[in-house]
């Protein structure tokens, strides 16, 4: 199992050969200082952006936000759903659960902030977050997401993230992530010929005709999935 | 020598890793501030198309006339007017960032031909699965479920099973 160097994980508490404290020292002296010339760099770009963007800046130094943020507490959505296969544990799953919760109430006073009550009229494309088209592409696309993360050892934001922290196989799966997309942008049309497209999407508060019951099974689902990999996670560590 | 103890500052504010649940909680308020701030939800792979399609480009491609790049021309792309974009390179640099102030920077190589198969192999399905589903686990997923939209569930449930059949072939054929 301590093959699996694709775990940033598994990997980063892989023991290396013992250096002297002094030769620790002295690569740690570097490491902090070249950081805070990179944070230098990073306000530079933030001046830069925002000359090119309207909101550049912002954009820019929440992007490094949430790489810093990924790095720090290992939060992998690939790992969430893989460990609980792969090793039992279900802490990260527990972790994603959390955060989609959080967003849930977010996105919902946002969302209403937006449009009011009424779902009658609303033009569910303009509403904060992504409610897309919902069919067979997007089981298809899931499936095959699901294995590609699993295999490369990081979904979209752990494969970026693990770029920064050096890991080499990611800048390759990176180059062929890119070389993917252009396929699948090729491989849509074909699909959306071939019948396997379905076009429409489904927000939950229109389908089940109020917010109440959408917020309700939302959250119940939510709260569910949070139970079972609780009780998974337990069984799993033998405390059950 | 007892560095926790020389440099406890460090040790306690750079070093040391963050619980899963400090890491969602502060995903979560980025990924909205982010919604406050552009009007638009996180993405991710949105670009890794574009940046395929820009870089054909380069060598004569005509990526534009193609059916998949309609409505998105990639002749005219700039990647500071790509939210996206700014963004993934912020997590990229951000990781960095991160690493090197903890002082755990470390090139990882690759070390053997396994990996490399496995890393070419599961790029090219991240990268087919998410533009076929119109969104990777943070555009579909982190900001399509919370969103309310079916599609982030369908989603939810796909990459799950897909991850399952992932992990089969993990051991079978990668470990």
């Amino acid at each position: 199992m301590s093959e699996i160097s694709v775990t940033g994980k598994i990997a980063r508490s892989g023991a290396t050969r013992r250096e002297t404290p002094e030769e620790r020292q002295r690569k740690a002296t570097i490491q902090i200082s070249a950081g805070v010339l990179l944070i230098a760099a990073i306000v530079a770009v933030a001046f830069y952006s925002q000359g090119a963007n309207p909101k550049g800046a912002y954009i820019w130094i929440i992007g490094i936000g949430l790489g810093y943020v990924l790095q720090r507490s290992r939060f992998c959505f690939t790992a969430s759903l893989r460990d609980p296969i792969l090793t039992g544990s279900t802490t990260l799953t527990k972790a994603v659960i959390i955060a989609l919760a959080l967003s849930s109430v977010a996105y919902a006073a946002l969302q209403i902030k937006a449009t009011g009550m009424n779902l009658e009229t609303l033009e569910v494309a303009k509403l904060p977050g992504w409610i897309r088209d919902v069919g067979i592409h997007t089981v298809i696309g899931g499936f095959l997401f699901g294995i590609g993360a699993v295999l490369a050892g990081g979904c979209a934001s752990g494969t970026l993230m693990r770029m920064g922290e050096g890991f080499a196989q990611q800048w390759l799966s990176f180059v062929f992530f890119v070389v993917g997309s252009v396929i699948g942008s090729v491989l849509l049309p074909l699909m959306q010929a071939a019948g396997l497209y379905r076009k429409g999407a489904v927000y939950l508060p229109q389908f089940f005709g109020g917010w109440v019951p959408a917020l309700i099974v939302q959250f119940a689902l939510l709260a569910t999935l949070y139970v079972l990999a609780d009780w998974y996670g337990k069984k799993k560590s033998g405390e059950l | 020598m007892d560095e926790k103890k020389n440099y406890p500052f460090h040790e306690l504010y750079l070093k040391r890793e963050w619980s899963y649940t400090t890491g969602a909680v502060l995903l979560t308020l980025l990924a909205i501030a982010l919604v406050i701030v552009t009007g638009k939800a996180w993405g991710v792979t949105g670009s890794f198309g574009m940046w395929g399609g820009w870089f054909l480009n380069l060598f004569g491609a005509n990526v534009d006339a193609w059916d998949g790049f309609k409505g998105t021309p990639v002749s005219t792309y700039n990647f500071w007017m790509d939210n996206t974009a700014i963004t993934d390179l912020g997590i990229v640099i951000g990781a960095f960032l991160a690493v090197l102030l903890a002082a755990q920077f470390k090139i990882k190589k690759i070390k053997n031909g396994r990996q490399v198969v496995a890393a070419v192999i599961g790029g090219l399905l991240m990268g087919i699965g998410a533009r076929l589903s119109l969104g990777c686990n943070i555009g579909a997923l982190f900001s399509g479920l919370p969103a309310f939209s079916l599609h982030g569930w369908v989603f939810f449930v796909c990459i799950f099973i897909g991850a399952a059949v992932g992990s089969q072939f993990l051991k079978k054929y990668f470990i």
